[in-house]
């Protein structure tokens, strides 16, 4: 008897609900916040609430000039509060005795700079909210400032290339990494190369969001920050995750797994070519990159593992 | 716990409690739905006793132990818009650490109602008694009450929420109280009754429900608005601040009647009708100044009190009222307004000078950093105004504790 073919998960089977973005929206040419957006919404509906700050997303989210582009109710917050508002919205309605979903959405900066505190205090506490953070490895909306995402090498404005300097100094801080060990429910990586990677990510910080915290980390380049053709957005994603650069994975209740794995990786230097901002890089420099990247794979693999152990 | 049900439960309980103990027994009397808590001093305990009022179930709310005074903000500003009742206190350095949030719960007319325990904030460490604090955030677009003794903070929570919540005003309200002071005094308390309290707040549920955000409705919270929106905004705000002014005098005369208490709202005038000279003092200070009034009529000299309740909005009608005509007022600060050499009361005083016929005016700072603005101190100061007011010339500001007599 012939086995059936098992069906392969295609993305738009998780897309039960209508798009809740207008037709057009205010972002750069080549920016995937729109499709980060876009698919979330259609995963999780519209019956949620979006806290966001002054961002990439504010123009979309908060609205410029004519209003937002959108149909969700929104709070907009100053970037060291997004956590604790989401807190107080998602505390009231348990009080009332309503379940809703609030859903952060904000960039790295917010994340994992200003706004780290809060999001930390509010992991700790096991808030019941999903916060997704879109790291485009810096300050892109105030015109390419180097956060503490940025990685090892990266050319910005503030971390210029010249005599004396040569890019950022210091390597990228892993915040999804640093998510997981606060322990909430639930912890993972995603990139818009892989969509039903990201969706079903989604729709699992949904179901475990009564249960506490969950955080999503979502690999955005940035076409107009990076340097790289508008056209090649998706496949800067897809090499970051072939080069093992942003390695997919999540972590259940600190039970580390990975989500997709890479038999055979690229150099990251495959990666890199695809971006001016790595361009100045010396072969011993980009060596230091790949170095980095191997650390902090292995690192990883060594949590998964320790996963499969318990 | 049993003595706390059977304070709130039954009429005319009498309890002796700190100031810090007051805020939150008339917290506990509104039921708030958020109620968040950090600890800095001196108002520390103010979230001790919430929790604790919390865990033996007579508080029914959401208690959030955030990690800092920036998120305590921020929580009870998410909690305010989505429609809650909600409460948080802080003194100081926690105050100045909110400011942006408080700036947004302003700016998002939010009607949180926050107790500060005035302490002298950043500059230099001082863990002492201060108006600076409240000071450096006067401009943040918040009403702003100080209040004497321990009574009056209790009851001046529970009016803050009608105030704050009420649909024609719909501002964040700060119950100011003197650190140390006040926030560890203990005195007698009356325990309003909480059916009396729920239905002294019954009001607030019979008007229009203010916009909330509710997930599914479109709607885009936050200060929102461009050029001429952004301007109408402010106008709105500022619109708004001053209808709070009248609505504090008449939500006082309703707690009078309800509760045999009252403070005169925005300010309160202590044996001004004939008086020919004036001292105007905020928060505990002001209950110094009484004495020091009553003695020096029974000297003949004809001297009165005007306690500022309302720093912001500032009650410019009812001081012009109050003020018109006296010979000579003497203003006293417990902070300074850098840039101006004087007190930050005495130089909105001046604002009025014109208007009040513009009798000598004196500025006197004193009580910086827990120094006791004492009777000597007092009579110094009602005996330099009531010369000034005999046309012999005077010194605009005095340092008191700097310049004292020999």
């Amino acid at each position: 008897m012939a086995k059936k073919a098992k069906k392969l998960p295609r993305v738009f089977d998780y897309l039960r609900y209508e798009d809740q973005l207008a037709g057009g929206v205010a972002f750069c040419s080549g920016c995937p916040l729109e499709l980060a957006l876009r698919l979330l919404t259609k995963t999780l509906g519209k019956d949620i609430v979006i806290v966001g700050t002054p961002s990439c997303s504010a123009p979309v989210l908060y609205g410029q000039n004519i209003g937002s582009w959108h149909r969700l109710a929104y709070c907009s917050s100053v970037m060291t509060g997004v956590p604790s508002k989401a807190t107080g919205i998602v505390r009231y309605y348990r009080k009332i005795g309503k379940d809703i979903t609030v859903v952060c959405f904000t960039g790295d900066g917010c994340a994992a700079d200003v706004g780290f505190q809060p999001l930390s205090g509010a992991a700790e506490r096991n808030e019941n909210f999903i916060y997704v953070c879109y790291d485009n490895e810096g300050y892109m909306n105030t015109g390419v400032q180097r956060s503490s995402t940025t990685p090892l090498g990266a050319r910005t404005t503030t971390t210029p290339v010249g005599v004396a300097r040569k890019g950022k100094e210091t390597p990228a801080k892993n915040l999804p990494l640093i998510m997981a060990m606060h322990k909430i429910p639930y912890v993972a990586t995603a990139t818009l190369s892989h969509p039903e990677d990201y969706v079903k990510k989604l729709l699992k910080a949904k179901e475990i969001k009564n249960e506490g915290m969950a955080y999503i980390h979502v690999f955005s380049p940035c076409p107009t920050g990076w340097g790289m053709a508008t056209d090649m957005t998706i496949e800067v994603c897809r090499m970051a995750v072939r080069t093992n650069f942003f390695p997919l994975w999540e972590a259940e209740r600190g039970r580390f797994r990975f989500t997709h794995t890479v038999a055979q990786p690229r150099p990251v230097t495959e990666y890199t070519k695809l971006i001016r901002k790595y361009r100045h890089l010396t072969p011993e420099e980009l060596e230091r990159l790949q170095q980095e990247v191997n650390e902090n794979y292995a690192l990883l693999r060594q949590l998964t593992q320790l996963g499969e152990r318990a | 716990m049993k003595d706390v049900l059977k304070a709130v439960e039954e009429e005319g309980q009498v309890k002796v409690i700190t100031g810090n103990a007051a805020v939150a027994y008339g917290v506990m009397l509104c039921r708030p739905d958020v109620v968040t808590s950090f600890p800095v001093t001196p108002q520390t305990e103010v979230g001790e006793q919430l929790a604790s009022f919390h865990a033996d179930g007579i508080l029914d709310a959401e208690m959030v132990e955030v990690e800092g005074e920036n998120s305590s903000m921020n929580v009870v500003l998410g909690a305010s818009i989505a429609g809650g009742r909600v409460f948080t206190a802080t003194s100081s350095w926690g105050l100045v650490f909110m400011y942006d949030a408080m700036l947004e719960a302003a700016g998002f007319r939010a009607p949180v109602v926050m107790a500060n325990s005035n302490r002298e904030p950043p500059g230099i460490l001082a863990v002492s008694s201060g108006q600076q604090d409240m000071i450096c955030t006067r401009d943040a677009g918040w009403i702003q009450i100080a209040v004497e003794n321990c009574q009056e903070i209790l009851d001046s929570v529970i009016m803050a929420y009608r105030l704050a919540e009420d649909i024609n005003v719909l501002l964040p309200v700060m119950v100011n109280y003197d650190g140390f002071y006040l926030s560890y005094l203990s005195e007698a308390v009356k325990i309003p009754a909480r059916k009396d309290v729920d239905r002294f707040l019954e009001p607030l549920k019979k008007q229009p429900e203010r916009t909330k955000l509710i997930p599914g409705r479109p709607l885009g919270c936050g200060t929102h608005g461009l050029l001429e929106e952004y301007t109408e905004l402010r106008y709105k705000h500022c619109a708004a601040m001053e209808r709070a002014k009248q609505k504090l005098d008449e939500i006082d005369r309703e707690f009078g009647e309800f509760f045999g208490r009252s403070y005169g709202g925005q300010i309160e005038e202590y044996r001004t009708e004939d008086a020919d000279i004036v001292l105007v003092a905020s928060g505990s200070a002001a209950g110094t100044v009484r004495v020091v009034v009553d003695k020096k009529r029974e000297e003949g000299v004809k001297v009165g009190l005007i306690k500022l309740r309302m720093f912001r909005p500032f009650p410019r009608e009812r001081l012009i009222q109050a003020l018109k005509g006296r010979k000579g007022i003497g203003v006293i600060d417990r902070s300074v307004c850098f840039g101006w050499n004087c007190g930050p009361m005495y130089m909105e005083l001046r604002a009025i000078l014109t208007e009040i016929g513009s009798p000598p005016m004196m500025g006197f700072i004193d009580g910086l950093a827990n120094m006791d603005i004492t009777i000597k101190h007092i009579e110094r100061m009602i005996d330099e105004v009531y010369a000034a007011s005999q046309g012999k010339p005077f010194q605009e500001v005095t340092w008191v504790v700097l310049e004292e007599e020999e």
